[in-house]
């Protein structure tokens, strides 16, 4: 198991209040911005940059920064190893 | 149908009467600098009044304690647009403020002492409803019954413009003083932050390198009086409000939608109101707050309205930062004054259109056509898009 | 005439969902709690979960109004709030007092006064009108009277409503102010379908709705406001009234109006800004359900300078 992403699974549960979603409703490869997945929001990318930089570190200064990586939990746990380098 | 504007007053970044912001945008000259009133922790640039809370009292001989920056400025304007107007029993005179954070310039002082446990003064949280903010300017002017204030986030002013408008044509009122206030705060400072657009650079409303607002402080007040009033005061008509709408775009909390629905639904109902054809608008004042989200949306509803005749056009954001519930009073004034003085403002800061809709706003003063009706744009969160129409006559 | 076509209420006592509740309620007690009906059967989940208290209650009463009125779409959206959205604004202010980086962007967005108004909008995709108005004790009135504005201009039927919340923080203030002695702080919302014309769910109508700031004379407000309505004090049957100073009653005793007419709403609302709302539903529910009363004037005198005065009716046969 790849402790990264769980634990960004678990941020993200919290920090958007997802009140009905468990960690394994998440797969590693559900669209984040989709509604088949999902269904987040622009309000919800901005959270999440606040996510990054609150349990990573890492700051994103521009949103159109996030879109690539916010797709899945698999791009923002590989953007988050790139960024850490 | 419409009614007469026989008063206006304004305090902005760019001065602190009519006469001041008029020579400021004939000048070409925007009031957006370094933020100095506030401390963010970092360096940003916004409008700021530039008289700090005591010389603001000592002008309007108050007290600067137990009073809201936003009321300090709010009563400035009101005074300025009130005039000489006298009280009469036959006068049915009322108050329509707008403010988004009311006296949130003192709560927010307040609220880190009681975060740290210094004993505060509570007795300052009495002027932080946005209501008391309304009150306080309706106490010092000598004004009551119909005391309102409205917050619809950055369409406030204009709202409270259309409100006065209807109250007095549906006959509630003879006489009604309409406009907006609001300081600067960290809360929206931080706010805006929060949200990506604030940009740390100069605001270049309609530019294609846009990346958000700076705010600004300020407020303004228009005095709305019917043909009974009028007769009584003998103020001269100095222009009139002919044309408004409001409509909800019901897309997202904060963004405006692509397609500009709600914009476009709030600018067609404004000139069907005011029975003008869209092609007697001289002059579009423009929301234009410098996002890549509302200048877009605004440009595409400016097209969908106009079609490939739009109007002369331009933000006057640059000039005076984005001052929230203020705003739509504000540009209200400006509107009055381009009417007033056959001016249109140039866009400052433009340089190159945005991409999808091409779109050039006016970037240089023009003074040699006569302006006959202007249109100006308020949208605010929550989907909340008001157009209102000034014209010279009905 | 302006026909009360729809009614819903979410507060500290069981009127949501209960037609009648008038007659049973009786005055809160120190520890009733607020009522909390399910939310998800009338809120997209996606927009429950950024939702504070506020929002929640005014966007079910707003869904519960809609079907109660059997419409799909109201012309206009018009809300009152005396304090807005506490809890977000509480929420992002000390946020942006304690963090130094980067702050969460909810808080602040669903801070601003017209986040009611534009959830609803958002809820039901509704283009209409969407008017917040926030003025202390009579912002549900001003609110109410814009309704009527629009009514008058034409439009058919207005969602008009007003919500307040109450925080823990506001218990202190009223600590420290001593303001509000013995009144429980509560929260509430109350939201209505008001039309043009009666429908077959009409209620009650209003007859009329004045909002005096910073009055001066209360007694010649009441007296001017029943004469424009062609009513004497004695026509009045019950007065809906808040205000615990005991000048009221002095008010009333000068009109004549026997103290057995003559009811507290805000030992049964509980204390909040915008609590003429719920007046309104309890007079509504009162004169569907109770073919004795006739007139029933709400009384806000909340705060003192302030007086909000709204006449209620039967629906004529």
């Amino acid at each position: 198991m790849d402790n990264l992403k769980e634990d960004l699974k678990k941020q993200i549960i919290e920090q958007l209040n997802l009140e009905e979603v468990t960690p394994a409703d998440i797969a590693d490869d559900t669209l984040l911005f989709n509604d088949e997945g999902l269904g987040l929001d622009s309000i919800d990318a901005l959270e999440l940059i606040v996510l990054l930089e609150k349990y990573h570190g890492i700051q994103v200064t521009k949103p159109e920064e996030g879109k690539e990586a916010f797709k899945s939990i698999n791009t923002m746990a590989e953007f988050i190893r790139n960024r850490k380098g | 149908m419409g009614v007469r504007i026989t008063g206006i007053g304004i305090v902005s970044a760019i001065g602190l009467s009519v006469e001041e912001n008029l020579l400021a945008l004939k000048e070409s000259r925007s009031g957006i600098g370094p933020l100095t009133v506030l401390d963010v922790g970092r360096d940003l640039l916004a409008g700021q009044v530039k008289l700090c809370d005591e010389e603001l009292g000592r002008e309007l001989n108050i007290g600067p304690a137990g009073i809201s920056r936003t009321s300090l400025l709010g009563l400035k304007a009101a005074r300025e647009a009130w005039g000489s107007s006298m009280h009469s029993k036959s006068i049915r005179t009322g108050i329509i403020s707008s403010t988004s954070v009311g006296g949130m310039d003192r709560s927010e002082v307040f609220y880190k002492e009681y975060l740290s446990q210094k004993h505060p003064d509570y007795a300052v949280l009495k002027t932080h409803d946005s209501g008391s903010t309304t009150e306080r300017i309706a106490a010092e002017l000598g004004i009551s019954g119909y005391i309102d204030t409205l917050s619809t986030a950055c369409s406030s002013g204009a709202n409270a413009i259309m409100l006065g408008t209807r109250l007095l044509l549906q006959n509630k009122l003879d006489r009604v003083l309409v406009g907006g206030s609001d300081a600067l705060t960290k809360f929206t400072i931080d706010g805006f932050r929060s949200l990506m657009i604030y940009d740390d650079e100069w605001c270049r409303p309609f530019d294609e390198s846009r990346s958000g607002l700076n705010l600004g402080e300020g407020a303004a007040f228009l005095l709305l009086e019917n043909e009974k009033s009028v007769q009584l005061s003998g103020n001269a008509t100095l222009g009139y409000v002919s044309g408004w709408a409001n409509a909800a775009d019901a897309y997202h909390q904060t963004a405006s939608s692509p397609e500009g629905t709600g914009a476009t639904m709030a600018i067609r109902n404004a000139i069907a109101k005011s029975e003008i054809s869209p092609d007697r608008i001289s002059y579009v004042n423009a929301h234009g707050t410098g996002t890549k989200n509302n200048d877009l949306s605004e440009s595409v509803a400016l097209k969908n309205v106009f079609g490939d005749k739009i109007p002369a056009f331009s933000s006057t954001k640059a000039f005076t930062g984005h001052t929230l519930a203020a705003a739509g009073a504000i540009e209200a004034v400006f509107s009055v004054l381009s009417i007033q003085h056959n001016l249109i403002y140039p866009n400052l800061n433009y340089k190159n259109a945005i991409a999808e809709t091409g779109l050039e706003p006016v970037t240089s003063l023009q003074t040699e056509n006569s302006v006959h009706a202007v249109l100006s744009n308020s949208f605010g969160f929550g989907g909340n898009n008001s157009s209102l129409v000034f014209t010279d006559q009905i | 005439m302006f026909y009360i076509s729809a009614s819903s209420t979410i507060s500290h006592q069981p009127a949501f969902q209960n037609a009648g509740f008038s007659g049973v309620i009786e005055p809160l007690l120190a520890d009733s709690v607020l009522i909390t009906p399910d939310y998800k059967g009338y809120i997209d989940a996606g927009l429950l979960r950024r939702m504070s208290k506020i929002l929640r209650m005014s966007v079910a009463c707003s869904k519960d109004c809609l079907n109660q009125a059997g419409i799909d779409q109201p012309d206009a959206i018009v809300v009152g709030t005396g304090l807005g959205c506490l809890q977000d604004t509480e929420k992002f202010l000390t946020n942006s007092i304690t963090i130094e980086g980067l702050l969460p962007p909810t808080s602040f967005i669903q801070s601003t006064h017209n986040t009611m108004a534009g959830q609803i909008s958002l809820s039901i995709g509704n283009h209409g009108y969407n008017m917040t108005h926030t003025q202390n004790t009579l912002s549900f009135e001003n609110a109410l009277q814009d309704a009527m504005l629009l009514l008058m201009e034409g439009q058919q039927h207005v969602l008009v409503g007003a919500a307040d919340e109450y925080i823990e923080f506001l218990t202190q203030v009223s600590e420290n102010l001593a303001a509000f002695d013995g009144q429980y702080l509560t929260s509430g919302a109350s939201f209505f379908v008001i039309s043009n014309q009666k429908t077959d769910t009409s209620a009650a109508a209003i007859k009329d709705c004045r909002s005096v700031g910073l009055v001066d004379d209360t007694e010649a407000e009441i007296i001017s406001f029943l004469a424009e309505n062609e009513l004497n004090a004695a026509d009045i049957d019950l007065i809906l009234y808040a205000g615990y100073s005991k000048s009221n009653f002095e008010i009333f005793l000068k009109l004549g109006i026997d103290k057995s007419k003559c009811v507290d709403y805000l030992a049964y609302s509980g204390l909040y800004p915008s609590a003429s709302a719920f007046a309104l539903h309890i007079a509504a529910d009162r004169i569907q359900h109770d073919k004795s009363v006739g007139n029933i004037l709400i009384y806000n005198a909340l705060v003192p300078h302030h007086l909000g005065l709204t006449l209620v009716q039967p629906v004529e046969a």
